[in-house]
């Protein structure tokens, strides 16, 4: 193990990089832009310090990092990674920096307050994927609240305000119940033990009667439900993605969604698995609804993002299939769709913001044919629509497999409704590119020898009124520039990251092996 | 019997002296200088309680010394309450020496009578804290509340101050005497005044035959109606939200706090210790007050449109979940953490809503009302306000890691410790109301444009003040650890 505090500094670094900007008033944007690069690089850096380090055969938590805080209470500043928490630290410092990268030309007013806001974010996020003491980890999960909440009440778009208390007090809500169930939990374990303490290995020890396990679920659970989101806690989330500026979106669905199924299995499965197993299948039939819902959602929207942000309440539904259908290969499948989902939908609100940075909007109906003038945009946009519809060697499949398969060896329903909705998210996915990349721009002249002219047409109709007659100030997609350096920049790493875990897997589930197989053996499930 | 007089021990009066002799020089320099230097005797009330501050290390609080034939007390509970009370002074002068010296408020008062005043209400909230019998209890409190019934009263010429005045005065005196009478009650049935002797009789009544007397269920309650008007504990609240917001801002950011901890030491001196053999009888009680008091204050709270009223009403709401640390009082001993929950809360509560309150007489030194509009884009205007408002609006709302979280965490887990999950779930539900409440002013400061123009005026004291009392809100969070065993070490004085 080595000396040097790698997961304080990882968790750290963006602090100290908003801390700079703060006392800084007069840093240029310019300047600014770069102390945010550096410290988010930086925060990866350590990030991979902590992966090449990681040894993949040991089982329980590695880099532990312990200091007394409020020993009264038994609360101390506790962090270490296992196989599962590893993986999502990689994904957000990953996905931080490119949000910078992603930030950098869009954003152009309170460029300073952006950063500051965005830094405490990554340093939140962070931080609650590494904490091993629950106080501190109620800590890190409320901290993030306030900058998202910023970054889409300032630099949101349209309805952002009404958007940013949405997230704010859904999220909160949720949370404050998790506070009632951390407390509890201390009480149980310290009439039982007759110690203080908020150490989540500790705690995972003991055993807690089945009546108080089924309340402390609970109270944990909405916290993790409203943040997944599971259907029906998932109301805050088509809005506040839809406004979040991009990079919001990008951590929004990248990052803070994982936060709810990390918090499933590292605190309701192992707490308590005698309630997770009594409320299981209400689960599964809430994520297979959340599967179903969300894909018939995506395929009516007419806004692109918002389009995504439902195509998100269907994935994670995936997500949670896999962690409730409490075997093995749910499990790896949970972790996988979110690795992959956190890579993909990031990268696909990337994509939708490129093109919204050149039209100022996201309305389907003024996009088409854009493959012809943005042929690398089109390429980028088409793999990650690949991955997204669960293309075999891409991702997206790999996740989806796997947890469909746990779904199954639950009960075979649960998968076989669940592989169904893969056919819609097919078509909704399809669909879009081909509004987007494909058919032509409206208000371009019909190509009479294009044997799919008429089904193009059909599909840019507006249901009442001429497309043309109701877009004649819209821009021009024809005139769009193809995507900029800056842009391939944020889109690169994460088409070889879906590619890589596309293929080959096998990297990533290793990594996982130890904690899952003892996650798994708690409910009479072992290897895979 | 021959009368025997014994020399009062003057070393564990000299916290609230220095306080007394600050008083003195701030009215006797009243005479000397002349009008334009008045703001001297701002640096002399804060110097005064800085070192009435510092004067709290000349005594050893752990011995539970007495003196005055035992109605003065120097415990871990009595150097908690000086520390709140004296803290919050200073952040009370810094807030508001430049409101009076600039003759903000029309017809307001000289500089010297305004600081003597406060000086008088902080010196009977530290009497109140050493109090070891009724009496003691009785003087502190009403040096404490006379005073601040004046200050309300401070901008002379506008009505609503005056009125303020007035309904906090009528109502404060009719407390009193329901007070006093609830301490005769006591005193009758018990044969003293002394907090030891009532507990001890109280002790043997109830051990005896286990039945409680009317009459001492009479003398309870009475104490328990004319105790929850001083903190505003519904349904004897009716006077805050007229008082808060009638009074000069500043005052109402006082008036949230230390009359508060009056209010809530006295009741922690006369239920937790004297009445504790009567703890069945009123945990009941106080558990119910706490409840209707923080739903009542937080949901009525979300109807306001002016920041000040609705202050006063979160102010209610505080209380209830205050009530609760003391609800969940068990029995004397080392680990009980409510009245400790309750004391830190008090603390917290200081840095939290003093701030607010602050933030709210800075803008209106710039020729900004109180409503949630003048908010508007603050933070385009001057950042630094607007996260400071934003920091005490989070802390009030309970956000991590903010001291306001650690506060409502101490109280939820004395709660859970004492059994009593529903006030637990009750406090956490009405944190996620006032959210909404808090929210909106944050959001309309970081989401909105300003409407009026800006005028330019220097305030270095509030903005100290303003500044010292954000890093409050997030060291006394983050260090929490430390000023909690402080907080709790009193129960062992008399466990």
């Amino acid at each position: 193990m080595t000396q040097l505090p790698v997961l304080t500094l990882t968790v750290f670094t963006p602090l100290i990089g908003a801390l700079i900007l703060f006392f800084w008033p007069n840093a240029s944007p310019r300047i600014t832009r770069w102390i945010a690069l550096i410290a988010t690089a930086l925060s990866l850096l350590f990030s991979l310090v902590m992966v090449f380090g990681f040894n993949r055969t040991a089982s329980g938590m590695q880099f532990v990092e312990e200091v007394n805080w409020l020993p009264a209470l038994g609360i101390a500043y506790r962090l270490g990674v296992d196989g599962i928490s590893a993986p999502l630290v990689l994904l957000t410092t990953v996905l931080s920096l490119i949000g910078v990268i992603a930030s950098w030309d869009p954003i152009q007013r309170r460029v300073r307050a952006y950063y500051i806001a965005y830094l405490l974010l990554a340093t939140g996020m962070l931080g609650v994927f590494v904490s091993l003491d629950l106080f501190l980890f109620y800590i890190f999960w409320e901290v993030m609240l306030i900058p998202m909440a910023l970054l889409i009440g300032i630099w949101g778009s349209g309805n952002r305000v009404y958007a940013a208390v949405k997230f704010f007090l859904y999220t909160l809500a949720g949370s404050l119940l998790m506070l009632v169930g951390i407390v509890s939990l201390y009480q149980a374990y310290y009439q039982q033990t007759g110690i203080r303490t908020l150490d989540i290995l500790t705690l995972t020890h003991a055993h807690y009667d089945s009546s108080f396990q089924f309340w402390a679920f609970l109270a944990f659970f909405f916290a993790f439900a409203i943040k997944v989101p599971m259907w029906p806690f998932h109301t805050w989330l088509p809005d506040a993605h839809t406004e979040a500026p991009t990079a919001g979106s990008l951590l929004l669905a990248g990052v803070l969604l994982k936060m709810g199924g990390y918090g499933f299995l590292r605190f309701n499965l192992p707490l308590f698995p005698d309630a997770t197993k009594r409320l299981a299948p209400v689960l599964l039939v809430l994520s297979v609804i959340a599967i179903l819902y969300g894909a018939l959602m995506a395929l009516v929207q007419e806004d692109f993002k918002r389009l995504i942000a439902y195509s998100s309440v269907s994935h994670m539904g995936f997500a949670t299939l896999g962690i409730f259908a409490l075997n093995a290969q749910g499990l790896y499948g949970s972790m996988i769709v979110m690795l992959s989902h956190g890579v993909v939908t990031g990268a696909l609100f990337l994509i939708v913001g490129i093109v919204y940075e050149r039209a100022h909007t996201r309305e389907l109906r003024v996009f088409g044919g854009l493959a012809r003038n943005m042929p690398i945009y089109a390429s980028f946009f088409g793999l990650f629509t690949f991955a997204s519809l669960g293309l075999p060697g891409l991702s997206g499949f790999v996740g989806e497999f796997l947890a469909i398969l746990g779904g199954f060896r639950y009960n075979r329903w649960f998968g076989a409704i669940a592989l169904l909705v893969v056919i819609l998210s097919a078509w909704y996915m399809l669909r879009v590119y081909q509004r987007v990349a494909l058919i032509r721009a409206p208000g371009e002249p019909p190509d009479p020898d294009d044997p799919e002219r008429r089904t193009a047409e059909l599909a840019t109709q507006p249901i009442a009124g001429g497309a043309d007659t109701q877009h004649h100030d819209a821009p021009d997609p024809r005139t769009f520039p193809d995507v900029t350096w800056k842009e391939a920049l944020t889109l690169i790493p994460l088409a070889l990251a879906t590619i890589w875990i596309g293929i080959y897997p096998g990297y990533f589930l290793h990594w996982m092996q130890q904690a899952i197989t003892q996650l798994a053996a708690l409910f009479g499930n072992i290897g895979v | 019997m021959p009368l025997q007089l014994t020399t009062p021990q003057w070393g564990l009066l000299v916290p609230p002296l220095v306080v007394l002799a600050t008083i003195i020089v701030l009215l006797a320099a009243d005479l000397f200088l002349p009008r334009t230097r008045q703001s001297i005797l701002t640096g002399v009330a804060i110097v005064g309680l800085t070192l009435a501050l510092l004067s709290l290390a000349t005594i050893d609080w752990t011995a539970g010394q007495r003196t005055f034939g035992g109605m003065y007390r120097a415990d871990p509970f009595a150097f908690f309450v000086m520390l709140i009370a004296l803290a919050a002074g200073i952040l009370a002068v810094l807030i508001s020496a430049g409101y009076v010296e600039s003759g903000f408020e029309p017809g307001g008062m000289a500089l010297a009578e305004y600081l003597s005043l406060l000086l008088f209400s902080i010196l009977g909230t530290m009497i109140l804290g050493t109090a070891g019998d009724l009496l003691m209890v009785l003087l502190g409190l009403e040096m404490s509340s006379l005073a601040v019934y004046t200050l309300t009263a401070f901008a002379r010429r506008r009505s609503t101050s005056l009125e303020a005045a007035l309904k906090y005065f009528l109502l404060g005196a009719f407390a009193t005497a329901l007070l006093v009478y609830g301490m005769a009650w006591t005193y009758g049935l018990t044969g003293s005044i002394m907090l030891d002797d009532i507990a001890a009789a109280l002790q043997r009544a109830v051990g005896n035959g286990g039945r409680v007397e009317a009459s001492v269920l009479l003398a309870l309650l009475l104490l328990a109606v004319g105790l929850g008007f001083k903190v505003a504990a519904v349904p004897f609240h009716m006077w805050t939200p007229d008082a808060y917001q009638g009074a000069p801002t500043p005052i109402s950011g006082y008036m949230s706090s230390v009359p508060k901890l009056a209010g809530f030491a006295a009741m922690a001196r006369i239920f937790v210790e004297g009445l504790a053999p009567l703890r069945q009888e009123w945990l009941t009680l106080i558990a119910i007050l706490a409840l209707i008091t923080m739903v009542y204050g937080n949901v009525v709270a979300i109807a306001q449109r002016d920041i000040k009223r609705m202050l006063g009403y979160s102010s209610i709401g505080h209380t209830g979940y205050m009530l609760a640390g003391l609800a969940a009082f068990t029995r004397v001993q080392p680990g009980d953490h409510s009245v400790g929950s309750l004391l830190f809360y008090l603390l917290a509560y200081a840095f939290m809503n003093i701030g607010a309150f602050g933030a709210v007489a800075w803008l209106q030194e710039r020729g900004y009302g109180t409503t949630l509009d003048d908010f508007a884009g603050l933070a385009g205007r001057s950042p630094l306000a607007a996260i400071a408002m934003s920091v005490f609006m989070l802390s009030l709302m309970g956000l991590p890691p903010l001291v306001g979280f650690y506060a409502k965490y101490y109280v939820i887990v004395a709660l859970i410790e004492a059994n009593l999950l529903w006030l637990a779930v009750a406090i956490v539900i009405m944190s996620a109301v006032s959210a909404f409440f808090y929210l909106r002013v944050v959001a309309v400061m970081w989401f909105s444009e300003p409407s009026q123009t800006w005028q330019a005026v220097r305030t270095p004291l509030l903005g100290l003040g303003l500044a010292l009392m954000v890093l409050g809100n997030i060291a006394l969070g983050i260090f929490s650890g430390p000023v909690l065993d402080l907080a709790q070490r009193w129960v062992q004085a008399f466990a």
